[in-house]
């Protein structure tokens, strides 16, 4: 069985059907976009899939276990990560305290109530290594309420990162950079997962970055998957072509 | 219980229950109106109700018979709408984008300053308005004899119920109101402008409780605080029916009017209690009421984050000791050079400071507004003055125990509130607060109904092989009280520093990220309330050692709202803020009563300035300017590293 196995879901919201018998499978390593235009489904793909919406029929395995309709937190525990479309951070946090919260919790020292957190040394060092790695290790003492948008975007992928999740699911994790912000976080995200071998599930819309680094690319359209496979397969395929009509895609 | 059975009591008990049902109606449904447009709970509701009976009172002593009481009820609601706008227009307008408590706060500030001028203006007294001739007899009903004043209001209500459909459904603006009720961002989009909105609105609610007011005042009395009383019987309306609906508000009245006829007939013992229960058992089975729909969390951009400098954060504090050790060593010199008086000033301050901080760890650290807090107060504190009356427990077991009973209390009741979030968890534990109140006051055989506990022996403390320490005057207990606090305010700091405190941190700022750290939001949620709770009821526990008698006052709702100003006073995202907002209330208090009966207004005017003006609180302000300067200094940033390991 596949790391991640997504069955058959089907999801309504009133007469809506967001999702309908949506079934995906992603192997350990690989680096998976999820496409589709507005309102596709995509992130109500993710929210099935960490627990934050229970699917009406079919489920998720992780490793062999499931875990749809279990809660947030619970997944979280098992080694998923994930960000959202609009950024979640901790707005009247540090930086510093953005990243050390995670790394308590990924420690399971966020119990402990009668020790100071300072004095907890390894996890300072850690937050400023994550921080270091994405580039807000200057930062770190101001408030994340007052980063600029990159910064926060870049923040609350520290913060995924943080509790070294074997999966890292990332909706749209450069929605609202700059150009150039973009290709770095993408670069950065790239090698990460490279060199920890992490499996990464990501949506995405500017296309050059979706066909640049992805290895296998879900079409979702309605609700639906219209197409997944090979970017090349995807890039070839009328469907899809159809779809996104006039898009970028159709070069 | 023939009587049941009999037509004529039945159809008087349906009237009288009918009319309670109309006078709640046309008070909650401005405020349930109120709230779902402007999001704001207005505790100052019932002082517009007390307004419009006010009014009623003034016309009809200017111009009497049946001309002057009509008159007075058209221009009741009108005055009240006037004054309604210029409220809105003039303060609350100021304080949308704060966060719900300095709503709340600022129209509690109202509450007080509206109750102590209507007593400058009309006195203390109840005053009673008189009804003209015709409206004054009974009539006789299927053999039971009605006041026809009731019948009036019996019928007056549904027509105003029927005029507010009306509105809502049939007129323009009406739908208008509707959609920003349901969808704030919607109307924003559709390009109405909310300021007018917001105003019209507010006036309205304000037209609903003046004429509420009106029509009430002939049939009971007017007095300064009456709209206290009514307020509370509002809320318990509106969140049973859902807040912010309509219907949710007419059903809410409907239950609350026939439980309290019942009430009275049946468990007459019992009859206050009896709506709290109904209150509990709703949110326990439907959390967002009967007719409510979950509130929408607030997006971060709506959110006001001006206040993020203000907390030094546990990273940031000073390692020093010093620093505390100069406050300490002055605390314990201070019975040297102060008397009596002063001693027992500063032990109040003690126990009210342990209080409000560990309130805080709700509030200001975990993000949580309880309005219960004195049901564990009161727990605490009747553990001690029941076990050391009617026992012979020695002093340390039962202030001992009153940690363990509090601490249960909170477990249960903390078990039900944590599935809430904002007002609604407020109301829930206002509503448990008023349960435990409603026992405590009632059962007289345990707790001594109102009569309380007097002459609680506080007996001497065998220290192991020492002989025995007595703390029964003013110093000694003096100085046990600020030893037991003073342990107990220490381990509230330690933990509020500790990674378990930065997770509650990171659970107010953002539940649902943090949820996704995988932390288990409610567990921890429920963990600090129990902690807040536990700490809470010690506080009652060395109040009961310190007084030497209770009363079921301590768990009234009126005395969980002073950890609530303590904390804005002194500084919400502060540590020390609330035991500072304890000195400023306690000391304020024991001096301007001295000087004036308008000790309320006093208050009610202090709270307001500080909402608009300085609403981070004193501390707030201080620590905000201290974090400016070290960040620019870069002490911060070497101190920082100076922890680091590798360093
Ligand atoms: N909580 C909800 N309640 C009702 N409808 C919802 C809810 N969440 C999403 N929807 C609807 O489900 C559909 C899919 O939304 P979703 O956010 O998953 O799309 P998306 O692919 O992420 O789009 P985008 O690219 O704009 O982020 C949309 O029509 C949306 O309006
Ligand atoms: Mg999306």
């Amino acid at each position: 069985m596949a790391f991640l196995e997504v069955r058959d879901i089907v999801k309504s919201f009133g007469g809506l059907r967001a999702l309908q018998d949506v079934s995906l499978s992603v192997e350990k390593g690989e680096i998976r976009a999820i496409i589709g235009p507005n309102g596709a489904g995509k992130s109500t793909l993710f929210n099935v899939m960490t627990g934050l919406l229970s699917p009406d029929s079919g489920e998720v395995r992780f490793d062999g276990e499931r875990i749809s309709g279990i809660p947030p937190y619970r997944v979280i525990r098992k080694g998923i990560g994930r960000s959202f479309q609009i950024t979640n951070i901790f707005p009247r946090m540090s930086v510093f305290e953005n990243v050390q919260v995670a790394l308590f919790s990924h420690h399971r020292e966020n119990r402990s109530a009668l020790t100071l957190a300072r004095n907890f040394r390894e996890v300072t060092d850690e937050v400023l290594a994550v921080l270091g790695l994405v580039g807000l290790a200057d930062k770190f003492d101001s408030s994340a309420s007052v980063l600029s948008h990159g910064d926060q975007k870049r923040l609350e992928i520290a913060i995924t990162l943080a509790c070294r999740p074997r999966l890292l699911m990332l909706d749209e994790p450069t929605a609202g950079m700059s150009r150039f912000e973009s290709r770095e976080t993408i670069a950065l995200l790239q090698k990460i997962s490279r060199e920890q071998g992490l499996t990464l599930v990501f949506t995405e819309h500017d296309m050059d970055i979706v066909f640049g680094i992805s290895e296998k690319i879900t079409v979702l359209q309605q609700g639906m998957v219209i197409a997944d496979g090979e970017p090349a397969e995807i890039k070839a395929n009328p469907e899809v072509r159809k779809a996104y009509l006039g898009e970028e895609i159709a070069e | 219980m023939t009587g049941f059975l009999d037509i004529s009591f039945l159809t008087v008990q349906v009237l009288s229950a009918l009319r309670l049902a109309a006078f709640l109606f046309l008070i909650s449904s401005g405020l349930t109106l109120i709230f779902g447009v402007l999001n704001i709970l207005n505790f100052a509701h019932g002082a517009l109700y007390m307004l419009g009976a006010y009014f009623m009172f003034w016309v009809t002593s200017q111009v009497t018979g049946p001309g002057g009481f009509f008159l007075a009820m058209a221009m009741a609601p009108l005055g009240v709408a006037l004054i309604g706008m210029i409220l809105e227009m003039g303060l609350l307008r100021r304080i949308y984008i704060q966060e719900e408590i300095y709503q709340l706060l600022l129209t509690y500030a109202l509450v007080l300053i509206i109750d102590d001028l209507a007593k400058i203006v009309f006195g203390a007294e109840y005053k009673s308005i008189p009804k003209p001739a015709f409206l004054e007899g009974a009539i006789t009903l299927f053999g039971g004899t009605v006041p026809t004043y009731t019948i009036l209001v019996v019928v007056i209500a549904p027509t105003v119920a029927a005029l507010l459909w009306y509105l809502l459904y049939r007129t323009k603006t009406g739908k208008v109101i509707r959609a920003t009720s349901s969808d704030r961002e919607m109307a924003d989009a559709l390009g109405i402008n909310m300021k007018a909105l917001f105003t019209l609105v507010f006036a309205f609610g304000a037209v609903l409780a003046g004429f509420g007011g009106a029509l009430a005042g002939p049939a009971r009395t007017v007095f300064p605080g009456v709209g206290t009383e009514v307020i509370i019987e509002c809320f318990v309306v509106v969140v049973i029916g859902g807040l912010g609906n309509l219907w949710g508000a007419l059903v809410g009245s409907l239950l609350i009017g026939a439980l309290e006829t019942v009430g009275i007939i049946v468990f007459p013992e019992f009859e206050m209690g009896l709506i709290y229960l109904l209150m509990v058992a709703v949110l326990v089975v439907r959390p967002w009421g009967l007719f409510g729909k979950p509130l929408k969390i607030k997006a971060l951009s709506e959110k006001n984050l001006s206040f993020e400098s203000q907390e030094i954060s546990p990273v940031h504090f000073s390692s020093r000791p010093w620093l505390w050790v100069i406050p300490v060593v002055l605390l314990l010199i201070f019975p040297a050079f102060a008397g009596r008086f002063y001693q027992y000033l500063l032990t109040q301050i003690f126990v009210a400071a342990l209080m409000a901080v560990a309130f805080n760890l709700l509030l200001g650290t975990t993000g949580l507004l309880s309005f219960g807090q004195a049901a564990f107060f009161g727990v605490g504190a009747y553990t001690v003055g029941l076990l050391l009356t009617k026992t012979g427990t020695g002093t340390m077991p039962a202030l001992g125990l009153s940690l363990f009973t509090s601490a249960v209390a909170a477990s249960v009741i903390g078990f039900f509130c944590v599935r809430l979030t904002g007002v609604h968890f407020a109301m829930l534990t206002l509503a448990f607060g008023q349960l435990i109140f409603a026992i405590a006051f009632k059962w007289y055989g345990f707790t001594g109904g109102d009569n309380g506990i007097q002459g609680i022996p506080v007996r001497e403390i065998p220290l192991a092989g020492l002989g025995l320490l007595d703390i029964g005057s003013t110093k000694s207990m003096y100085y046990f009280v600020l030893v037991v606090a003073g342990l107990a305010v220490a381990f509230l700091r330690r933990v509020r520093s500790s990674p378990f405190g930065a997770t509650l941190k990171a659970i107010r700022e953002n539940g649902q990220r943090a949820s996704y750290l995988g932390i288990n939001v409610t567990l921890y949620q429920w963990t600090a309330f129990v902690i807040a709770g536990t700490f809470t009821g010690l506080a009652g526990g060395l109040f009961a050692l310190m007084e030497r008698s209770i009363s079921p006052e301590i768990i009234h709702w009126t005395k969980s709202a002073d950890p609530v100003l303590m904390t804005i006073i002194g500084g919400i995202y502060t540590f020390v803020g609330p035991a500072v907002g304890a000195v400023v209330l306690i000391v304020l208090n024991s001096y301007i009563v001295a000087w004036t009966e308008y000790w309320a207004l006093v208050l009610g005017m202090v709270l307001l300035l500080l909402v608009l003006l300085l609403p981070g609180g004193v501390i707030g302000f201080v620590n905000e300017k201290a974090r400016d300067y070290l960040t620019r200094s870069g002490w911060i940033r070497r101190w920082l590293f100076s922890k680091s390991a590798t360093s």
